[in-house]
């Protein structure tokens, strides 16, 4: 059982935590809770042996436990299962879970190949990941990963499992099944901390809540007291009764009344797919979205949602079918010409598509509406008037005022990150937005921002196509449900129709719904 | 993360802030210029700021066009070998004696034109087949530089050619218009880099070549632009090594290459792309040619002087390492 | 960590700067930035193009001995094969106003501002074994005489040839023609064969361009074409290698004095040539006199300095080597020393 004792830390004066204390006991699941900012992670780094805290003390079985490093965690039996994965892709499972201390013939250097398999059997049956232990990592999906990291945690004998967002990268089925993990490991007797922003899974999951506010223990007891709600409200300090915005009715009810799941004819649709395939990804996938109306896409992992949006920006070419923006077919391939067409695509890979991490904000948001402020002929750029812009668009979606445009992007918070890319979009005024998974691992506060910006543009005439796996924000949220299995579209749900048994039994394939 | 987002902006003291920028390069400079100056025989004459000065110039045009091509994350092995072809293009058009326009009036700027033209094409060579091919930038430009260097070598038969029109050595002979020239292009490549679309999207394809495309940034263009001007600029190179040898030659400043690309890197561009300046190159460029001069000055063999640049890079490059950690504490 | 990191780089550069800044003059004693003695020692600049031949290397430590015994200091630079960097090193010694400048350029032409450079600063400059192009800068040029010094050698090997008493069918290697030390060494070899005639048949003349294995290769073709050849002039003894090894593949490397002896003759006076001088397989080699062109730079430099210049060009006579003199004449010869 690990102790909390009155942790405080600061930061040059900033105060980030102060005096929390909680206990996380064997055979039990914590879960911690709390806007991003509220302290989680530096209690966590605390915990791990890279920070130390200013006051206050950490107790292990009743005894004093003050780690200098973070190989003292991992001695004393604690595991660190990260939101980025700390798995080399290119070697095998067996490597990465045994790589400190590989089985060796003695005094030789050479490896024992089948002890090697043999203990990573054992680790992944206790994980239930029926996989050969020569897979390279590589291979494997986001949940498969997770998985292997826990085996890695078991292997080392942990006692304390420490969970951070884990599902953030996992579809419907994959959370399951983690969650089942999780559920064994308790039963026999292992503690765990599970930090997460999706409280849903939190009270499926969790025997224990610690909700943080500003670095202090806003609210601590069994799962029996805490309701989404009151988790939220302590977390923002007040009440949020409404996540998501009350959308103006006008833009959702004009499409409905007109007919079944198509928009009105009077002027073409903001986005229109006929037909599109692309083998082995996607399969005749046809549907419209008219301007002003905000469409989810839900699905499993690995049923065609983000492909899909990729083919329809371009960045995967489109074998078959035509797409069309305002009625007139896009440019094939390059994604450039689909933005000049007024396409945006809000990635769900920030790191690797969404932002120049070690680049400014201005420069970030910038980056797809340069041309606009090229003038002459070396198309030298006008800095008042894009000063203005990426200023007015760091407005228009709230991004923290503390953050300077200067600034590299990395150094901000997730959500303020997603904000960047938002506004980086927003500013090319697009007609239809893309956005795959932009809530992701992101906190309540900017989560509610950021749908408030998709009403907003919706309001104002853009399509919105919104791709998330969390169902209550789909939802919450659109106006139709487009239900995505094995790369072709299912299901089809006005919002009339929503229904969460039904919308989740089309992901999963077990019953064909009526809707289509 | 608010915490770090604070900890970056109390970072903004005065003395963190010149630690960070380029002028630190400059201040090693000084700091170097200060310890030397007491064992050096006539290091702060001025005679020998003028040989600084003249050999520093097409040093730092050479270094401009490695600089636009690092900020994109890529690296222009072929520069030297462009600045030889161009070389041996310039003076056959111009030379009095075997050249195409010997004598005439137009021989300069015609030769000129030729030199631009050559630089050009070798940098859209390198360009195209790294950005439609995406092929590897240090693989086609290690190969172009031997394709470059031989084709100049077979050309000549690996002979100088010689008797230049006055009036063209003077552009490199004469440190006033080799100064111009270095402000022209220095100053040309600034607004390009900070102030042109072109600039803008230099440093994203550098960052993040993924998060260009997606964000609309024609790509290859962009890339084949960069070493356009690489070529273009070691043309300008050419022009001043030429002018200050008095003769084409097929091998000329074939050795300065790693010097070249120790400039760019000293004055903050990054082999990984993204960062790089022209101010930076500048005082990079500054700072390799006092340590050779100086230790010229003190009559130190070439080896010594090869040994102790060495380590004086690796130090500047430990430094720089130190500071970008500080800067992100 | 950061003040490690910080210090580390701090003793790297400070290291980097004492090393620089402390070593001792190569010439002898420290060369203090104010250390006026009574008398003013003189300061001369030598400028390498480049340090990888023998030859170099052991021109360099001559005049470093040179210098040394009349007293005077030594700078040197090397520019490691960039003509740039030696106009750049040679402003830094007019910089450091040595009282004179001793230079192998690079090449004929790219020398050519530089003693313009010199001139403008008055201070004499002396080119090194290389000639420069014809312009009106002014300077001392000291070279071999390669047409006198080819000929006389090539005389001494047609008296070896004349002592058998039949006629030999003779090959030479010619270097690169755009070289005027190459043209020398040929023209010289042709007045010798024209002032003795019926002694040689000369057969083949293989265009080396300055290169081993085209050389090799132009040797084994002109044997095979040729088995009877008995008489090779090589225009530089560093082909002497590719000639020895054509040579044993044809089963004709003899020493002097056994049967099938192909007379073997050089020019340079290199390690090589005189091992195989040593072991008999070869007969002459004409010798670049490097002691005597370095004291004819300083010679030169001093006398202009005296306002008496030299020449503008100082011609090395050189001296063949040859088993009969070989003794006598070892210590002057520069190749047999670096051996050594």
């Amino acid at each position: 059982m690990i102790e909390f004792r009155a942790i405080t830390k600061s930061f040059g004066g900033v105060r980030v935590l102060r005096d929390v204390s909680f206990a996380a006991a064997a055979g039990r699941t914590l879960g911690l809770v709390g806007e991003n900012g509220a302290g989680k992670s530096t209690l966590m780094n605390i915990l791990g042996g890279n920070l130390r805290p200013d006051a206050g003390e950490m107790r292990i079985h009743g005894r004093p436990y003050a780690p200098r490093h973070p190989r003292d965690a991992t001695r004393q039996g604690i595991a660190f299962v990260h939101q980025e994965l700390n798995l080399f892709p290119n070697l095998s499972i067996a490597e990465n879970l045994l790589l400190v201390d590989l089985p060796r013939w003695p005094w030789t250097p050479l490896i024992r190949r089948g002890a090697l398999a043999r203990r990573t059997r054992e680790l992944l049956a206790q994980v239930g990941l029926a996989r050969s232990p020569a897979t390279p990592v590589e291979r494997l999906s986001a949940g498969e990963r997770q998985l292997v990291e826990i085996a890695k945690a078991l292997g080392r004998e942990a006692w304390l499992l420490i969970l951070d967002e884990p599902t953030s990268s996992l579809g419907m089925r994959e959370a399951e099944r983690l969650f089942a993990v999780l559920d064994r490991l308790r039963a026999a007797g292992m503690a765990t901390i599970y930090i997460s922003h999706a409280l849903g899974d939190v009270l499926r999951l969790c025997d224990d809540v610690v909700v943080l506010r500003d670095g202090e223990v806003a609210g601590a007891g069994p799962r029996g007291e805490f309701s989404q709600e009151r988790m939220i409200a302590l977390m923002v300090g007040r009440s949020l009764s409404h996540v998501f915005p009350v959308r103006a009715r006008r833009a959702r009810e004009a499409p409905s009344s007109a007919g079944p799941a198509t928009p009105a004819p009077a002027s073409p649709p903001a986005l229109e797919a006929r037909r599109v395939s692309v083998p082995g990804v996607v399969r005749d996938i046809s549907f419209s979205l008219a301007h002003g109306e905000v469409v989810g896409v839900a699905g499993v992992m690995g049923a065609g949602r983000s492909e899909l949006a990729r083919i329809l920006f371009g960045l995967v070419p489109c074998d078959r079918g035509e797409i069309l923006l305002d009625g007139r077919p896009v440019h094939r391939h390059a994604p450039r010409r689909r933005i000049r067409q007024g396409l945006a695509f809000l990635t769900e890979n920030r790191r690797e598509e969404g932002l120049c991490m070690e680049a400014a904000i201005a420069d970030n948001i910038a980056l797809v509406s340069l041309r606009r402020h090229a003038r002459g002929p070396l198309r030298l750029l006008d800095a008042e008037t894009l000063r203005g812009a990426v200023g007015a668009v760091r407005e228009a979606v709230r991004l923290s005022p503390a953050a300077h445009d200067l600034q590299p992007v990395k150094t901000l918070s997730g959500g303020n990150q997603q904000k960047v890319v938002l506004a980086k979009w927003l500013l090319a005024e697009p007609g239809v937005l893309i956005l795959d998974e932009p809530t992701r691992g992101i906190d309540v506060g900017a989560k509610s921002e950021i749908y408030q910006l998709i009403h907003g543009l919706a309001a104002q005439g853009a399509g919105v196509l919104f791709i998330s796996s969390e169902l209550e924000e789909l939802l919450g949220l659109c106006d139709r449900i487009l239900v995505m299995r094995r790369g072709e579209i299912g299901a089809a749900f006005r919002r009339e129709e929503f229904d969460r048994e039904r919308i989740l039994a089309a992901a999963l394939g077990e019953m064909r719904s009526a809707g289509v | 993360m608010a915490a770090v987002a604070d900890s970056h902006r109390r970072a903004r003291t005065p003395l963190l802030r010149v630690l960070r920028s380029e002028y630190f390069v400059l201040l090693l400079s000084a700091a170097y210029c200060a310890a030397c100056a007491p064992f050096t025989p006539d290091f702060a004459t001025g005679g020998n700021i003028a040989n600084v000065l003249a050999t520093l110039l097409p040093l730092f045009v050479a270094a401009l066009g490695q600089t636009v091509v690092l900020i994109t994350g890529g690296i222009d092995l072929s520069a030297m070998s462009i600045v030889a072809l161009a070389s041996i293009a310039g003076a056959a058009v111009m030379s009095g004696e075997q050249g195409l326009l010997a004598g005439s009036p137009s021989a300069v700027p015609a030769a000129l034109l030729a030199m631009a033209l050559v630089g050009a094409a070798a940098g859209a060579l390198n360009g195209v087949a790294i950005a439609c091919l995406r092929l590897p930038p240090f693989i086609v430009t290690l190969t172009s530089m031997m394709f470059f260097s031989g084709l100049a070598i077979a050309l000549t038969q690996s002979r100088n050619i010689g008797a230049l029109p006055a009036a063209f050595n003077a552009l490199g002979g004469s440190t006033w218009l080799t100064l111009a020239i270095a402000i022209v292009a220095g100053a040309g490549v600034h607004v390009m880099l900070a102030r042109s679309l072109w600039g803008r999207w230099l440093y994203a394809v550098g960052h993040n070549p993924r998060v260009a495309r997606v964000s609309g940034v024609p790509v290859p263009g962009v890339v084949i632009g960069a070493y356009v001007a690489s070529g273009v600029l070691a043309a300008a190179a050419s022009v001043l090594y030429t002018g200050q040898a008095e003769s084409g030659s097929p091998v000329l400043a074939q050795r300065l290459l790693l010097d070249i690309i120790c400039a760019t890197v000293i004055g903050g561009a990054s082999l990984f792309g993204g960062r790089g300046g022209v101010l930076g190159t500048l005082f990079g460029a500054l700072f390799l040619k006092l340590i050779d001069n100086s230790l010229n000055l003190m009559g130190r063999s070439h080896f010594s002087i090869m040994m102790v640049k060495g380590a004086v890079i690796l130090g500047a490059a430990v430094l720089d390492m130190a500071r970008s950690r500080l800067e992100e504490k | 960590m950061q003040r490690i990191r910080f210090a580390t780089a701090s003793c790297l550069l400070a290291g980097a700067l004492w090393c620089g800044c402390n070593k001792t003059e190569p010439g002898g004693a420290p060369d203090g930035a104010g250390g006026a003695a009574a008398e003013r020692r003189l300061t001369i600049g030598v400028s390498f193009e480049i340090l990888q031949t023998e030859f170099w290397v052991a021109a360099l430590e001559a005049f470093r001995a040179e210098l040394g015994r009349r007293n005077m200091l030594i700078i040197e630079a090397i520019a490691d094969g960039d003509a740039n960097r030696q106009i750049e090193q040679v402003r830094n010694f007019i910089t450091r106003k040595v009282d004179g400048i001793v230079m192998v350029p690079k090449d004929a032409k790219a020398c050519l501002p530089i003693i313009k450079a010199a001139n403008a600063a008055n201070i004499p400059i002396v080119l090194f074994n290389r000639p420069p192009d014809k312009s009106d800068a002014r300077s001392v040029a000291v070279v071999a005489d390669n047409f006198a010094l080819t000929r006389d050698t090539v005389t001494y090997m047609i008296g070896e040839a004349k002592k058998t008493g039949t006629t030999h069918k003779a090959m030479l290697l010619i270097g690169d023609l755009g070289d005027i030390n190459a043209i020398g060494r040929r023209d010289g070899f042709d007045a010798a064969v024209n002032e003795n005639p019926g002694v040689l048949d000369v057969v083949a003349r293989v265009p080396t361009e300055w290169n081993q294995e085209k050389a090799q290769a132009g040797v084994v073709n002109a044997l095979q074409a040729n088995p009877d050849i008995s008489f090779i002039f090589t225009s530089s003894d560093f082909l002497l290698p590719s000639i020895v090894s054509a040579l044993t593949g044809a089963g004709k490397y003899k020493k002097a004095g056994e049967p099938g002896h192909v007379i073997l003759g050089g020019f340079d006076g290199d390690a090589t040539a005189y091992r195989m001088l040593a072991e008999g397989y070869l007969d002459a080699t004409g010798v670049q006199d490097v002691y005597f062109e370095v004291a004819a730079c300083v010679r030169a430099i001093v006398d202009a300095r005296a306002g008496t210049p030299a020449p503008e060009t100082i011609k090395d006579p050189g001296f063949v080597i040859h088993r009969a003199n070989r003794e006598k004449m070892a210590p002057r010869m520069w190749g047999a020393n670096v051996t050594q």
